[in-house]
């Protein structure tokens, strides 16, 4: 490894900063290389110079200034308390929640409305639906007849046909399972 | 001894925990003496990072420590004491400066004369060398970017282990090894630089 290379590593090595393994490769190449020894004992001198910034003091007015900006400026502002943001979050909650709870009943209206099928050639819920509802709701019980239609399927068509005579109305049964 | 009493101070808010618990508990239900007596307890701390982080500009640095307050004033609702409150309140400090170094452009070099204004004590002639030395820090550590700055500062001014500033600044510690390395060498190598040019 070249000088170059091990100038991080010194800059790493001088204040204990290196693992083991890696601090003990420092130490070698430093008892060879006396550039690098003298740029470690720079860096020493740096480090030392660096750290005399720690001996800086302040004032104790210019502390006394600031405390008493930010607790006049904290004075006149409004406290801000957990709660209200809690009360908002549930709410929202709520309001989702209810809204869920109202679409699963309209979905199971126009579930019990699905008999009509069985009596009208085209099912009322998709008619009724597609003039009226949203297309997403459209399509939801669209799907969902679709999924149904063999259970319709299976029960026979009644046509109920009235005559002239009041006495006399005829029924025919179709059985749409095509027996 | 430097460095004794630094570990004594950043120890201090681990033993008066339950202490400074209470503090915050009656800061967060309105209480503003609770409130100032946290103030007094990281003020100093508050100001002399800012200030190394905003090239020792004391006008900066009392502008950032406001502000790092009423943050805390403002997050009192949301503070955890029992959570590294003291990593919380230095990763504000970054924060607040690195946003006041952007808001104003300024440039990342300061002349030395500009540099670390604040330091200066005159008086005899080994203040004075002091004071120049302090001006020379200043001016490396305002020619390193906002990250290798800040890893600097809190890694060998602030003496934090390397795995707190990690977490103060955000960054894997592989990454903060790497920007203090970098640091320390252009550190160095400026010092040198500037060293040459004197008669």
């Amino acid at each position: 490894m070249s000088c170059h290379k091990f100038e991080p590593m010194i800059a790493l090595y001088i204040e204990d900063d290196l693992a083991q393994a890696e601090a003990q490769a420092v130490e070698s190449h430093l008892a060879a290389c006396d550039a690098c020894r003298k740029f470690a004992l720079e860096m020493r001198e740096s480090q030392a110079a660096l750290k005399a910034l720690r001996t800086e003091f302040v004032d104790d007015a210019v502390l006394l200034q600031v405390r008493m900006e930010v607790l006049s400026v904290a004075a006149h502002r409004p406290r801000i308390v957990a709660w209200p943001r809690y009360a908002i979050a549930a709410g929202l909650v709520i309001a989702l929640l209810a809204g869920w709870l109202v679409r699963q009943q309209a979905d199971k209206a126009l579930v019990a409305l699905q008999p009509l099928h069985a009596i009208l050639p085209v099912p009322p819920a998709r008619w009724a639906i597609q003039a009226h509802q949203p297309k997403a709701l459209a399509a939801r019980v669209r799907r969902r007849s679709k999924r149904q239609a063999p259970r319709f399927k299976s029960e026979p068509l009644v046509v109920k046909m009235i005559t002239d005579d009041p006495q006399v109305v005829i029924y025919w049964l179709v059985d749409q399972n095509g027996g | 001894m430097q460095e004794l009493a630094l570990l004594m101070v950043s120890d201090c808010a681990d033993a008066q925990e339950p202490e400074f618990a209470r503090l915050v508990r009656q800061a967060k239900a309105g209480d503003a003496a609770a409130f100032e007596a946290i103030l007094c307890q990281f003020e100093r701390r508050v100001l002399l990072t800012a200030m190394r982080l905003l090239n020792g500009n004391l006008e900066d640095a009392k502008d950032a420590a406001q502000q790092v307050f009423l943050r805390l004033h403002r997050s009192l609702h949301q503070l955890d004491a029992n959570r590294h409150f003291a990593s919380w309140l230095y990763r504000i400090t970054v924060n607040v400066c690195r946003d006041m170094v952007r808001m104003r452009a300024r440039r990342p070099v300061v002349p030395l004369e500009e540099a670390g204004d604040c330091a200066m004590t005159g008086g005899t002639e080994d203040a004075m060398r002091r004071d120049e030395q302090m001006r020379l820090i200043y001016a490396a550590l305002a020619t390193l970017p906002e990250r290798e700055r800040a890893a600097i500062v809190l890694r060998d001014i602030e003496g934090m282990p390397t795995s707190e500033v990690a977490r103060i600044l955000g960054s894997s510690e592989v990454t903060v090894r790497s920007q203090i390395s970098n640091g320390r060498v252009k550190i160095r190598k400026f010092i040198d630089r500037q060293q040459r040019r004197l008669p």
